[in-house]
């Protein structure tokens, strides 16, 4: 089991209830749609699971440890064991393709030597070969969203969080994307993904949970 | 922190500098400007202490002895006053040697003073010096009750005056200090917040990729560090070019004024100064920092 959430509520300072008593696990290798509408809490889940914010009831697990109790310092160690892939890429436009990667492998005390092979083995496996000095402005929005992938995945992830990947994609990219993805999953990499797209999802044959206004409507196999 | 690290922060502290050049230059000046008047404030205090001092030091008693007495005696007054407690010292002060000291006052040479006084009416004095300046008025109380002394004067009313403003200095610029120095480290906090969060993206990506908060601030500490001492380099700069040239040419115009010329204590002063820039570099890196960590 990787992730457990136990009777989780959120309650933001504004008195904002953004999740309501959310009970639910993740296993190792699942692929997990997160939907439901503006507002339904996709954000804040997403956020506890690497402890941007942490539960104003309840417990979570992750790999059997509780996030709600850790120390402050061990929340670096959490977070090096996740890869996140933002709906705005979220890169360094002042650093190449290249430099975007090994800027999270350094971060996380990679040696040189072993920063620059993976660079090369992620930057292949998204699809950007011949890209690595290529700054994010000089490239479309999929193949920065690739970029965003190959950072999150550099450092071999248990779990690849994706807050709506494909949101500022066409349809067309945002399958390329779904394809990448899903060949990470086949790898073992666990994927929980945020999104609106049903389109996306209608035919993927994964498991879909849904929320709305906090709360989990469904948790499902299959879109109806 | 091993040393790779320290390197590959030392760089990335320096690339974020020339990255972020307007701002760097920004800060700098800042703490510069703040370091400049920091600085002239420690040197006027520091001659405003030193003329106190002078002021003080130049205070004595001076006692003034009864015309009837013997040389025996006016030699066993002098061991007395020597025994009192509180007395750094005694010099004795002829009537002839006063009567000369007159004459040189009005220093016309063709004019005798002598003869148009007839007799010297000048007393024979002793000038006391106070081991503490403030115990002036007690010592100058016990010498006056010594017998064959008349009268005792250490300008009585005046000097009691002059201890309350060079209290009153000592304290005003005491606080007007504190309160620079306070002033420099908001200012100089407010600009690296500038430069911060310019960057805050940078930093949540790191947090979040699993950086620790340390990894984080390395860069940013050496930077404003960099910058404190580039500021505080520029400051000493012109603090002791300007400070010279008053020592060299001003001191003839400000003749009356002991200006503090001893070099070492000066390259004490902007060694401090130096030391200051470093600590508020790291002070308003400290205080801009942590709100973007927490993340």
């Amino acid at each position: 089991m990787l992730v457990q959430f136990y009777n989780v509520t959120k309650v933001y300072g504004n008195g904002v209830k953004a999740l309501n008593d959310i009970s639910l696990k993740i296993d190792r290798g699942e692929f997990i749609f997160l939907m439901g509408p503006s507002g339904a809490g996709k954000s804040t889940f997403i956020k506890m699971l690497f402890r941007e914010e942490v539960p104003t009831q309840g417990q979570i697990f992750i790999s059997s440890r509780s996030v709600v109790r850790m120390k402050r310092s061990e929340v670096p160690h959490l977070r090096r064991s996740m890869g996140v892939v933002f709906q705005d890429f979220k890169l360094l436009e002042n650093k190449t393709v290249g430099e975007n990667i090994a800027f999270a492998m350094k971060v996380v005390g990679a040696g040189n030597r072993e920063i620059a092979a993976r660079t090369t083995e992620v930057i292949n496996m998204v699809g950007l070969k011949g890209k690595e000095d290529s700054f994010p402005g000089q490239l479309s929005g999929g193949e920065q969203q690739r970029v965003g992938i190959a950072r999150a995945i550099a450092n071999r992830p248990l779990l690849l969080i994706a807050d709506e990947p494909s949101g500022n994609l066409d349809m067309a990219t945002a399958e390329g994307i779904m394809d990448l993805l899903y060949n990470i999953n086949r790898k073992g990499t666990t994927v929980v993904m945020a999104t609106h797209a049903r389109e996306l999802v209608k035919n993927a044959g994964k498991r879909i949970i849904t929320l709305e206004a906090g709360r989990v409507v469904s948790d499902l196999c299959t879109l109806e | 922190m091993n040393l790779k690290n320290f390197s590959y922060f030392v760089k990335e502290a320096l690339i974020s500098l020339s990255r972020n050049r307007v701002l760097s230059l920004a800060t700098v000046s800042t703490m510069a400007v703040c370091i400049l008047f920091l600085g002239l404030a420690v040197l006027l205090t520091v001659n405003a202490g030193n003329f106190m001092n002078q002021l003080e030091s130049d205070i004595e008693i001076i006692a003034y002895l009864d015309d009837s007495l013997s040389d025996q005696q006016i030699r066993a007054i002098e061991s007395t006053i020597q025994a009192t407690a509180g007395v750094q010292g005694v010099t004795f002060v002829s009537k002839e040697e006063a009567l000369q000291k007159l004459q040189q006052k009005f220093s016309e040479e063709d004019y005798d003073l002598q003869q148009t006084l007839g007799k010297n009416p000048l007393p024979h004095t002793y000038e006391v010096k106070a081991v503490n300046p403030q115990e002036v008025a007690q010592v100058a109380q016990v010498i006056g009750e010594i017998p064959g002394v008349y009268k005792v004067n250490y300008g009585q009313g005046v000097v009691e005056r002059l201890f309350q403003v060079t209290k009153w200095v000592r304290i005003i610029s005491m606080v007007f200090m504190v309160l620079l120095a306070m002033g420099a480290i908001f200012l100089i906090a407010t600009t690296i917040r500038l430069a911060i969060f310019s960057r805050r993206k940078e930093i949540y990506l790191m947090k979040l990729i699993g950086a620790t908060d340390w990894f984080v601030r390395w860069p940013f500490f050496i930077e404003g560090i960099l910058m404190g001492l580039v500021g505080a380099l520029i400051a000493i700069g012109l603090l002791s070019g300007g400070y010279t040239s008053l020592i060299n040419n001003a001191q003839t115009a400000l003749f009356f004024i002991p200006l503090v010329r001893q070099q070492s204590f000066l390259i004490q002063i902007y060694l401090s100064l130096a030391a200051v820039g470093v600590v508020l570099g790291t002070i308003g890196t400290y205080i801009s920092l942590n709100r973007f960590l927490n993340v």
